[in-house]
């Protein structure tokens, strides 16, 4: 009885991460993106597929990885890969990820892709996004078709063993089999509002 | 008979120091979960996930040193989620806050660490679990910074079950 009562007692506050298969959420959330436009994810999307990663200004996990961001938007942008970096920290958006803290860090970073608020954090919510970064990549038809990670060493790139997201891509755009469709990170929380 | 005093004095220090200066043990999720095992019949077992720069990590962790303190029957164990080359701080930190004893730096792949460690966390920090005492069955988990009174709920459930 005991035992029962532990396990009728969880009330997990983790979110539902999106299925692998499922389709793009929220496609028509008008995002706030640095170049001073609106934009969704409809105007992210590419011709052969779509990354999105969530992230935000401040998180070390993802100062460390972001130099991936760069070399995989010059990669896979010029192959047919949208790419949008998508900050839902929207406690934060008075402070250190407001759309003037984006645009300095996104200069600062060589960002070479649309980096945009999402008010109320309801694409977030909508992917089951619970950190920075985290990463979703959808096929063509906009079908999830890998979540998680970029790598396995958030580090030093250098010194990567395994390159999840490169590797899923490169699947996607040879039109094999995506071999590991999700991976697990450590990484900031999103500051939902 | 003043310089034995001193002596004496520095000594006591010195004692007390190397009693309270805490103990950062780099571990595996394998050496984790054998940590826990340990108290299973003796203590709840509170296992948080922290790093230095994770805001609500650093919010809620005095609170969590406070509950170890006042709570006989329970075991916190902090594994921090820092990077190597970050030790010195991650010490300095944790006896400011005046955890004693042992602690634990995460040594090991993200991924391999985070499915052991539970299969349901996506990875995201403040990582918090609560064992039974008895059973060593996990009464609660969850992400995120929670209330004390989350805390203290599932720590009561633990002590009973």
């Amino acid at each position: 009885m005991k035992r029962m009562i532990g396990l009728f007692f969880f009330s997990l506050t983790i979110a539902a991460e999106l299925k692998i298969g499922s389709p793009m959420p929220k496609t028509d959330h008008i995002l706030n993106d640095i170049s001073g436009k609106n934009m969704t994810l409809n105007d992210a999307k590419g011709e052969l597929g779509t990354l999105v990663i969530f992230s935000c200004n401040t998180c070390p996990w993802v100062i460390r990885w972001e130099d991936r961001y760069v070399s995989i938007a010059d990669r896979y942008i010029p192959k047919g890969i949208g790419m949008i970096a998508v900050n839902s920290n929207a406690s934060r958006f008075q402070g250190g990820d407001s759309l003037e803290e984006m645009i300095q860090h996104a200069n600062e970073k060589n960002y070479n892709f649309p980096y945009a608020q999402d008010p109320g954090a309801k694409l977030a919510y909508a992917f089951g996004a619970t950190k920075t970064p985290h990463i979703y990549l959808f096929d063509k038809s906009d079908l999830l078709v890998y979540r998680g990670a970029i790598d396995d060493n958030a580090r030093d790139a250098s010194s990567v063993d395994e390159a999840f997201l490169a590797n899923a891509i490169d699947q996607l755009l040879a039109g094999k089999p995506i071999k590991k469709v999700t991976s697990k990170a450590i990484g900031c929380s999103i500051k939902f509002p | 008979m003043i310089k034995q005093f001193f002596l004496l004095l520095i000594t006591i220090i010195l004692v007390l120091f190397s009693c309270t200066k805490v103990q950062l043990i780099p571990s595996t999720s394998a050496s984790i979960i054998e940590e826990i095992k340990k108290y299973r019949g003796k203590k709840v077992v509170l296992l948080n996930v922290w790093a230095l720069w994770c805001v609500p990590c650093v919010e809620e962790f005095p609170m969590i040193v406070d509950l170890d303190k006042e709570i006989k029957d329970l075991e916190v164990i902090f594994i921090s989620a820092d990077f190597e080359d970050q030790i010195k701080e991650v010490e300095s930190f944790l006896n400011d806050k005046g955890v004693g004893g042992k602690s634990f730096l995460k040594q090991e792949k993200d991924e391999p660490f985070i499915q052991r460690i539970h299969h349901s966390w996506t990875g995201s920090l403040p990582f918090t679990i609560v064992y039974a005492k008895d059973s060593g069955s996990i009464v609660d988990f969850w992400e995120g910074k929670e209330p004390e009174s989350r805390f203290r709920t599932a720590i009561n459930i633990a002590i009973n079950s």
